[in-house]
This record gives structure tokens, sequence and C-alpha cells, in this order.
């Protein structure tokens, strides 16, 4: 009944339109007081669910972003790589692709991944004559590989939920091939949808103009190089880094290009202070609502019902990926390897399936969870990144949600993906 | 009534301007700290204790008064589907409905927030050398803000039988996002 | 029948979470099975600091926790926290199961809090990705990971490192990015936090033997009758035993793991530590309570 209440008022509040926040905050509260619990331990969940450290990532690269955009690092960035690949069909499809690749090389968050190469790439993309909708759904669906490309702390989280049994460095490992094949997928919906649209092919700007592209380009490249550099030698953690790209990016700005003025700064922290709130008040509400899950619990009845139905592997695997899928779209990441790495742990051993392979499994499916309503952080970032309504990019995001889900298939299927390369190493 | 109303928006208002200048002095400075923090460690090659714990509070700060604002500007993201093909009434309902709501909650998170609070105040904050209880100070600022402004809204709603301004049911969109 | 909610930070078949299932087992057939233990493992139900607020506020009745985020609240657990304060790990088991163990339990009620039993989690020791650590020079300008808490940032620092605070899901690739050189930890997180496939260099300081503490709500407490009352507090004490045999097997299991894995792992003489903890204990044993209950344990043979 408990759990009906929570997802019943939730659904109700979603229908008449009140902002996903407080659906979430709303639907915990009022689940609390029939369950005649202290409602205080919704806001501490709250509180605590916004207040990680590791959460700064996401004010600081928005904010690094936003700069980079008014600054004029950003329009700099877009021309040189147009006069690579911009002849291509859908060239900057791709390279919006390939540099969110190279950002989760950096940060891995697929929130800041998002909200730093959308700030960049979705503006660039509208005024070359892409449609917002696929700047935008190109954006959040290779901000994924962010979680696949190592650093990625979901998976220490992982391997801590796992209870330790699981090497760090094999699960970083593991998912650097399915991270390059979710790339490649998203290239080839990306090039197949820009070719139906008609989007343009530049022509080739010759190799003097690329040269002086180039050049002005290289204070906003350095920075990629700056961020990349310092954090695999270890001059900062991942989310310091995302402070140091908003401080190069204000020096570069301020003193190189000379493009940002008083009020373009105001402008840029006020902008980037909205849509923090706005992101980060939807993480904290999901993570009360989260805390009732587990509180309820939710997955493990779930898994129960699962586990009377088969017996077979491959269904198994399945099914789990379908459950997955499901509370994914209700669920954040972290609290989402947190309650169901437990659970289904047992089960994914119990049939020979090996954790590491599980793991990637498990992050790719949560991170596919990112881009879908109603409890999608990463999506929200996009949309409020390019100015779009939910309910557009949703309509066209289907190409690309089924390159990612065909990428998902086929790590859950073929183990080698994901293991070959751990293997290796040892 | 209407120019009390327009007295009130306009005092409203400029809170509003307050807490999303204060917002944003809370992110240029938490910016700083953690750049301090790089900084010690290497430079001073000592790394401050304080940055960490006191960059979350400032978050916290920024993230609830910027909440309060979007609630006031319409920034959050929602569903708006069925608000759009409602009629009138129904509209104007659902519109009542999600206010009061939003302004109980607001109310839940003042009220709550003080007590968490209160129940926190004795002990120290790790790092920092000031109350843990400074942690929910936020929650508490940030949910009267909520209330006040969703109050704001669902007055306009009601009393002045104004559409509240920032949700734009005539145009075809799901999502109020504003820049 | 009623179930009683208690939560864990570490994962299932981790010791405390098994020994408070136990504790589950034997209250169950001690009343008759009017009450169970349910175990939300895993953080499930959030971090350390809100599951203490969880179970002050009543939201859930259980919970399994360490001292340290109590240190800056009730005086008299820095005790046990302090560093070097126990010989040995019988020293500290001598302690804790005697008077000034329960002193120190007692502490807690004030603050909504029914502390039941000291669940203990061995010794803390230095790793690092530099060399063996042997003198406390050694340390000097080593970067340390150490948890957010003033006493063990005021103890790293004492020894002459760089003390640098950072939540446990960064620490690996801290480590392994050189952002910091080094941590502290017991032999089981050291194997499960994976910490020993980064930092090879582990060096048998023992500085802290923190005992972890299982605690009840009051408000929960207060509600059970007083014979079910003692029931809880016995069964509590009862699982102490089981505890110790499961962490024993575990920390034993760790050690062979990581001496396999080649590690360097090496002994070290305590005393020039020791002598380096001067100015911690200056701090932190002024309050006269602390500083009598310092004494005591010293005293002790
Ligand atoms: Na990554
Ligand atoms: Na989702």
């Amino acid at each position: 009944m408990e759990v009906w209440v929570l997802f019943g008022v939730f659904t109700l509040l979603l229908l008449i339109g009140t902002p996903v926040a407080f659906c979430l905050g709303i639907a915990s509260l009022a689940t609390v007081l029939y369950m005649g619990l202290p409602p205080i331990v919704v806001f501490q969940q709250l509180n605590s669910g916004m207040n990680a450290f590791a959460m700064m990532a996401i004010p600081f690269f928005i904010y690094a972003g936003d700069l980079m955009m008014r600054g004029g690092i950003a329009d700099r960035l877009i021309r040189l790589a147009a006069g690579f690949v911009g002849h291509l069909r859908g060239g900057l499809g791709q390279v919006n692709v390939v540099a969110s690749t190279l950002f989760g090389g950096i940060s891995g968050s697929a929130i800041a991944d998002a909200s730093a190469i959308g700030g960049i790439m979705i503006p660039q993309m509208e005024k070359r004559g892409y449609a917002k909708d696929y700047s935008v759904n190109v954006t959040v669906n290779s901000a994924i590989i962010a979680l696949l490309i190592p650093p990625s702390h979901n998976m220490i989280i992982y391997s801590i939920a796992a209870g330790g049994t699981i090497s760090v460095a094999d699960l970083f490992t593991a998912g650097v091939v399915p991270g390059i094949l979710l790339a490649a997928a998203l290239m080839v919906a990306a090039y197949v949808v820009a070719v139906r649209r008609g989007y343009p092919a530049d022509p080739f700007p010759g190799f003097r103009m690329l040269a002086y592209f180039f050049v002005a380009a290289v204070p906003g490249i350095l920075l990629i190089f700056i961020i990349f550099g310092g954090v695999r030698s270890g001059v900062f953690t991942a989310a310091e880094s995302s402070c140091i790209a908003v401080i190069y990016a204000l020096l570069v700005t301020l003193f190189v290009y000379r493009e940002l003025d008083w009020s373009g700064f105001v402008e840029a922290t006020l902008g980037a202070v909205r849509t923090t709130a706005m992101v980060l008040l939807v993480i904290g509400t999901a993570s009360a609502f989260g805390w009732l899950m587990a509180f309820l619990q939710v997955p493990q009845a779930t898994i129960a019902l699962m586990k009377t139905v088969s017996d077979n592997p491959i269904v198994v695997l399945l099914l789990i990926n379908v459950i997955l899928l499901v509370l994914g779209t209700f669920m954040d990441m972290a609290p989402m390897i947190i309650i169901c790495t437990p659970i289904f742990l047992p089960v994914i051993k119990a049939f020979g399936i090996d954790p590491v392979h599980f793991g990637v499994i498990l992050i790719l499916n949560a991170g596919i969870g990112l881009n879908t309503p109603p409890v999608g952080s990463v999506l929200f970032v996009g949309c409020a990144v390019g100015k779009i309504t939910i309910g557009e990019a949703m309509r066209t995001i289907w190409p690309f949600l089924g390159a990612s889900v065909f990428v998902l298939l086929l790590v859950t299927y073929v183990p080698a993906l994901s293991l070959w390369l751990p293997a290796m190493f040892r | 009534m209407r120019p009390a109303l327009a007295a009130l928006s306009r005092i409203l208002a400029a809170v509003n301007r307050a807490a999303l200048w204060v917002a944003g002095i809370g992110l240029v400075m938490m910016t700083a700290f953690i750049a301090w923090q790089v900084f010690g460690r290497y430079v001073m090659n000592q790394s401050p204790s304080w940055t960490e714990p006191a960059s979350l509070l400032l978050m916290s700060w920024f993230i609830l008064l910027g909440s309060a604002v979007g609630v006031r500007e319409g920034n959050h993201l929602g569903f708006e589907i069925a608000l759009h093909y409602a009629t009138p009434g129904l509209r104007q309902i659902m519109l009542a409905v999600t206010e009061i709501l939003v302004l109980a909650f607001g109310c839940a998170m003042a009220w709550y927030g003080t007590v968490l609070a209160a129940e926190t105040w004795s002990a120290s904050m790790p790092g920092l050398p000031i109350p843990q209880g400074m942690d929910y100070v936020p929650l508490a600022a940030g949910g009267t803000l909520i209330a006040l402004f969703s109050l704001e809204k669902l007055v306009c709603l009601l009393l002045a039988g104004e559409a509240v301004p920032l949700v734009r049911p005539d145009e075809p969109h799901l999502v109020t996002v504003k820049d | 029948q009623t179930t009683l909610r208690s939560a864990d930070i570490h994962p299932d078949g981790y010791p405390t979470v098994e020994a408070v299932k136990y504790f589950g087992q034997l209250l169950d057939k001690k009343t008759n099975g009017r009450y169970k233990v349910q175990v939300f493992h895993s953080a499930q139900l959030g971090q350390e600091k809100d599951t203490i607020e969880q179970t002050r506020f009543g939201v859930i009745d259980l919970n399994r926790i360490n001292m340290g985020p109590f240190n800056n609240l009730i005086p008299e657990t820095l005790v046990p926290s302090l560093p070097f304060i126990f010989r040995s790990v019988d020293h500290m088991r001598k302690t804790m199961d005697g008077p000034i163990g329960d002193e120190i339990l007692k502490a807690f009620e004030p603050h909504g809090l029914v502390a039941l039993a000291f669940y203990d989690s061995g010794a803390r020791s230095f790793y690092n990705s530099k060399r063996s650590i042997n003198m406390p020079a050694d340390l000097k300008g080593m970067k340390v990971r150490v948890i957010q808490s003033d006493l063990f940032l005021d103890m790293v620092n004492a020894l002459g490192a760089n003390a640098t605070p950072m939540p446990p899901g960064e620490v690996y690739s801290a480590l392994q990015t050189g952002v910091v050189d080094g941590a502290e930890n017991n032999w089981p997180s050291y194997d499960s936090f994976r910490h020993f496939e980064v930092a090879k260099f582990y060096s048998l300081t023992e500085h802290s033997m923190s005992p972890e503490v299982l605690v009840m709500s009051k408000r929960s407490f207060d509600k059970l009758s007083p014979d079910d009352q003692n029931a809880v507090r016995e069964t509590a004490k009862e699982s102490v035993v089981k505890m110790r045999e499961l962490w024993e097997a575990r920390e034993k299991e760790a050690e062979k793991k990581i001496r396999a894995s080649g590690s360097q792992i090496n002994n070290v003489d305590k005393q020039p530590f020791i002598d380096a903890m001067k100015p911690v204990y200056e701090k932190y044993a002024k309050d006269p309570k602390v500083k009598d209950l310092v004494s005591r344990i010293q005293a002790m043979n």
C-alpha cells in the first residue's frame, strides 16, 4: 500500500504539471506521513542527496561551459572542429560524440559531460542550422560514454556496493571497449539522422585556414590537455578539475581573447546558478524518493517476482536489463547502483555471470536511464542547456536510444567485450 | 487589493533578485575555495581542511536559493502536456493544486530544516569551527522563500485571476526554461 | 511481531552486518519471536551521518556506526579514537568490555541513542605508493588521505605528513593518479577498497583501534518493556563474541590475500610515533572527563 501512495501521488502530480522536483518531494512526504514516520527524514535525505563533494562537478562544468560560450573559447574550438570534419555529413554531430568521449575521459560524470559539451556544442550547432532536438539528443546520449571510459566514480561505487570483491582496476579497463563501441554506434546514428534531415556538409576550408583555426583554438584545446593531464598525472581530482576549468576559462576569456565583460560574467554566473539549482534540486528530492524505495524494499520485491519467472541465464539477463531500464527511468545513478548491486549480484553469480561483466551492464543500463524521464538528469541538463522541452527531445531521441540499447544488448550477450581487455592486463 | 498586491510583488521581486545574487556570489566563492584547495596542496604544501565543508555549505545555499528563484521564475522542469490540453477552468485548478502543494512543501522544508539545524547545532562541523546545524540553515531559508514565492503565485492566480505568468499554456511546449 | 530496522554502511556478508543479523536471531529466540531485526546493509538508507540522525529521530531502530561522527558531540567518544591509546587489540578489548567501556556507552544516552555494545574493527595502519614507513620522518611531505575528522587530521599532520581529507569513493583513483600518496585503514578495508592495488607499501603502525558501536534509537528503546530492554542489552553483548570471531576470520583472509598479492608489508617500532603524538593529546585530552579516562586506560595492565 505504501508503495502505491509513493508512486500514485508521484504520477498524479506529474500529470497535473507539477515540476518533477516537487513531484518527487511531495510524493515522498505524502508516503512518510501515510506511514507515520517522522517527515524530517525526507528533508534530511533531500539535503544529503545534493551535498556530495563529487556533485560539485555539476555546477563547475555548467559554469565553465557558460563562460566558454560567452568568452569566445567555444566559437574557436568549434570552428576548428568544423574545419576538420565539417565536410562530412552532419559533421558537428560527429564532433559532438568525439568531444564527449574525450571529455568523458576527463570527468567520469555524464551530467558534467552533457553540460560542458552541450553548453559549447548546442548553440554552435544551432548557428550552423542543426535542429536543437538533434543537437540535444547527440549530446545527452554521447554523455553516457563518460560513464564507461575511465575514470568513472560510478564503477568505484559499484565495487564498494559489491562488498569490495571486484577489482576497480578491472572494472575501469572493462569499460573501455564498450565505451568505444557506444561512441561508434552513436556516430553511426548521428550520421544516418543527419543524412535523412539533409544537414549541411561545409566545404573543406583548405590547410592554411585549418592551421589558422588551430592556432586560434589553441588556448581552448590546452584546457582539455590541462584537465586530462592534470587528472591523469594526479595534480587534481576529477571534481577539482571542474573548478580548474572555470578558473582557466575565466583567465583565457579575460586576458587572451578579451571577449568577456562584466555583464557577460554576471550573466554567466547567474545563468549557471539557475541551471544548477534546477538539476540539483531534482537530485535532492530523488534521493528522498530513492530512500523510501529502499526503505519499502521496492527493488527486492521486484526481483523476488522476477526470480519466479525463469531460470535461464539469457532470459534472466534480459529480465534484469528490463527491470534496470524501468527502475532507471525513476531513479538516479548512484542510488540505483547502491540499491540494486547487493540484490542482483547473488542472482547473477548463481547463473555464472562474471561480476565485472555485470558491472559494465549495470553502469551502461543505469546510464541509459539518465536519458529517460521522469527522472533523467542528463536529459534534463541537455534540455536546459539547449532550451528545448523534454517532449521535443523525446520525439526524436529514438535512433540514439536505439543505438545505446543495441550496444547494451551486445555488451550483455558478448561477455568478451567487457572481459577481454582486463584479461590482457592481468 | 490590486495596488497592495502589486506593491507586494515588487518587494518579492527584490527579494528574488537578492537571492539570485547571493547564490551567484556563493558560486564564485565556491570556485575560489576549491582553487585554493588545489593551490594550497601544491604551492603551500598543506591541504586546507576547511575548503571541502565550506564549499559544500555554499553549494547548499546556492542550490536552495536558486531553487526558490526557480519557483518564482518558473524554471523548474515539468511535464505540461495535460496543462496544455486542459480547459481554462481545469487548468486554473491544476495550477492552483500545484501551487498549494509546493507552498506546503516549502513550509515543511522551512520547518524541518529549522528542526534539523536545531537538533544538530551543539556539535561542531568537522574541518570548520562552526556548528554542524549550519548545514541545514539553507534548507530552512530556501524553504521559506519557496513558500513565499508559491504563495505569491497562488494569490495572483486565485484573487487577481491572473494566470501564473511564467507558465505559458498557449505555447506548444512542455518545459519552461528561461535564460 | 515487531521488526526492528537496522542500518550499516558495510556490504552484506561483512562481519558487522552478519553480527547484527546474528543479534536479530538471538533476540527473536529470546523474545519468543516478538522481535525481529532487518539489516539495511550497503548504506541503502544513507551514509553514517544520515542514519545516525534517522536513529535519533526514530525513523530506524538500530544502527552500527563508527565513533568518528560523535567526536565533536560526545567528548568521551574521543578517548578510544586517540592514536596509540591502546597497546594492543587485547588491551583495547579488555578496556571496552569493562567499566570504562560502559562509561563511554552511557555517554550516548543524552543524545537520543542507547549504545548497546562495541564492535571492534582491528587496528588501522598507514599504506602508500612511495616507500615503507619505519619512522615518522618517512611520512614527511607525503600527502595522506584521512577521513573528515579533526582528530585524524591533526594526528597525520603531527607525524609530518600532509593530511588530505577526502570522501571514500575518491580515494582509489586519487591513490592511482597520485593526488594523494597514501591513506590509512585496517586489513579488511585495505583489501576490500582495493587500495592494495595502487598503494603497495603497508606499514603496520597500528595507530588507531577505534571500535565501532551498535546503538538503538532511544525512542524505540523506550517503547520496549523493561524485560525486553534487558533482552536487547544482553543479546547485544552476546553478539560481540560472534562479531570478533567473524572479524578475525575476515582479517586473516584479507592479510593472506594481500601478502600473496605482492604488497610490501613491514612492522614498525611504534615509540617514535607515540612520541610524536604529544601535541595531539595536549589538544584533545583537555576535557577533565577525557583526561581521566585516558590516564585510567594507560594505567591498565
Ligand atoms: Na569517464
Ligand atoms: Na531516468
